[in-house]
């Protein structure tokens, strides 16, 4: 287990190593703009990230695995330019860490 | 059979020694036994210029940790006197998971180390090997069992279904034939007969297709007769990284299969350091499978487009300064460092060398399956200063490498010690210099 942790209103939520939210039914939109900073994204988060964040999570919360980028492409209306510019560190590693998901699994 | 002790030896050691000996090849063995200590290959390795001061990053300590278990069981001079050459055994399931961590945790399989030893001890292969024996007995970091997992059971590393890879092939068919206004500029799919069937790491699929869509522009620039297979299209393996040569096997049969069925001439791979290596070196073997196609990386085949005249580029149209990192498993294991530089300067008009560089570069850091393997994640970025540094010094803003484990790997990097750089590869840059007629 990570000794990593974030703190959201008094609460520490564990982080693994690489920074994601160890338990995604810990989420909250604190964490979220709490992570925004670090994955290079100034200031609040606008509708435009909500809008692919609220989708990762809704996604991966039936799922149990994060989207295709077309799916996600497709869903929330961005394409893939715009995904870049939302989250500059990526979907996998960005967008995915912003959602409360776990780390993609693969060499990413 | 491995009888001493075995009444107190517990299940999963005993079956790590019983397995052990069907490993020991005549290269294994020679491995084993050949280290004289002179600590040659201690300055080699990343993670000890990292950290300096602690011995358990050596290779020669990493490598006794499996070499005592070959000298007590398998070789004389561990039989007759071992404890001048340190001989051990493994009892318990906690020293599986202490050699678990040395050799997943504290080794990117890199093989800087076989290069700089003067004795030819090629301590990769047999970490790699000793890998395979605890994945045989179910003792792995939690993300190679899941990737490994998904290659085997789904058919490629990241759990795309088919019909996502179809519909992605499909979008970037559609965005590439409107920003050329040409309907012909697709992916052909199981197209018979091609000339070149083109494979891919999954990563591009799941996260990035827009690596898709530029290797779509130089096919169809240079009039290519090519197709993606609709299966067997993942050329990545964890059987290189898991030690696991049935996996390895299995997977790159997959590929092989269906370049057959296509009746393909070459089978390229994007640029794809392990993926390479896995498919067009290691893979013949593990799959004990006869060739009877061409292979390549898709870096071979853009520079003999460009040689042949199929492509025109303008390196104009990449001003900027740019540096190369050599992927470990196409530099070090495959040979493939001069292609990649030749290209390069084709379509860039700036280059300046990572020193040091070729098949003496160092690690991203991120090989030998690490960006799966989270919880030695802060080790691996700790260790990573080295290529930072090494980065930093050419004054260079993008890093070109072709390999997407190693876009990744820098990628985390450049982000941890906070570089301005960015890290692109070589089909991005030839897409964009492609001069169009």
């Amino acid at each position: 287990m990570s000794e990593f942790t974030m703190e959201i209103d008094g609460v520490s939520l564990p982080l693994d190593e690489d920074g994601f939210l160890q338990e995604p039914d810990l989420w909250n939109e604190k964490v979220a703009q709490a992570f925004a900073a670090p994955e290079g994204i100034e200031g609040e988060l606008t509708e435009e990230h909500w809008n692919v964040i609220n989708y990762l999570r809704e996604y991966y919360l039936k799922n149990q695995i994060a989207p295709m980028i077309r799916r996600l492409c497709k869903e929330t209306g961005c394409n893939i330019k715009k995904i870049y510019e939302l989250f500059p560190s990526g979907p996998a590693k960005g967008a995915c860490k912003l959602a409360g998901l776990p780390k993609p699994t693969g060499c990413v | 059979m491995i009888s001493q002790n075995s009444e107190t030896r517990s299940h999963k050691a005993q079956m790590v020694l019983d397995r052990f000996e069907k490993k020991l090849n005549r290269q294994m063995v020679g491995s084993l036994v050949s280290c004289v200590h002179c600590g040659l290959c201690t300055d080699s390795c990343h993670y000890v210029l990292a950290n300096p001061g602690d011995p358990t990053y050596a290779p020669a300590y990493k490598a006794d940790k499996i070499r005592k278990l070959f000298k007590r069981h398998f070789d004389w001079t561990g039989k007759v006197f071992p404890k001048w050459v340190k001989a051990g055994t493994v009892m318990t399931d906690e020293e599986l998971e202490e050699l678990k961590d040395t050799v997943f945790g504290k080794c990117t399989n890199c093989r800087r180390c076989t290069l700089n030893c003067p004795m030819g001890v090629d301590f990769a292969t047999f970490n790699r090997m000793a890998r395979g024996l605890l994945v045989s007995v179910g003792v792995m970091p939690e993300g190679v069992a899941t990737v490994s997992k998904d290659q085997w059971e789904i058919g490629n590393q990241m759990g795309v279904l088919p019909e996502d890879y179809l519909d992605t092939l499909e979008w970037m068919s559609e965005e590439v034939s409107e920003e050329l206004g040409d309907p012909a500029a697709v992916i052909p799919v199981d197209k018979m007969d091609a000339d070149i069937v083109y494979t891919i790491n999954p990563r591009e699929v799941k996260y990035d297709p827009r690596s898709i869509a530029d290797a779509l522009k130089v096919f169809h620039a240079a009039k290519a007769n090519w197709t993606m297979p609709s299966e067997g299209w993942d050329m990545t393996n964890f059987g290189l990284f898991s030690g696991d040569d049935d996996l390895g096997g299995a997977v790159a049969r997959r590929v092989y299969e269906k370049t057959i069925e296509l009746r393909g001439k070459c089978l390229v791979m994007s640029e794809c350091g392990h993926g390479y290596r896995s498919t067009r070196c290691e893979g013949p073997n593990w799959a004990k499978f006869d060739i009877p196609f061409e292979m390549e990386s898709s870096v071979d085949t853009m520079l003999r487009y460009i040689k042949e005249g199929r492509i025109k580029v303008d390196k104009s149209k990449n001003p900027d300064l740019v540096t190369f990192h050599d992927s470990c498993n196409n530099a070090r294991s495959c040979g493939l460092t001069e292609e990649p530089r030749e290209l390069l300067q084709l379509v860039c008009e700036n280059f300046q060398e990572m020193v040091p560089n070729r098949a003496e570069n160092f690690c991203c850091t991120g090989g030998g399956g690490a960006m799966s393997m989270t919880e030695y994640t802060p080790r691996r970025l700790k260790s990573a200063v080295i290529k930072a540094d090494q980065m930093k010094a050419t004054g260079a803003k993008i890093v070109v490498t072709t390999c997407h484990n190693c876009v990744d790997g820098l990628n985390d990097l450049i982000r941890h010690y906070k570089l301005d750089m960015k890290v692109t590869q070589l089909v991005n840059l030839v897409a964009n210099a492609l001069v169009w007629e």
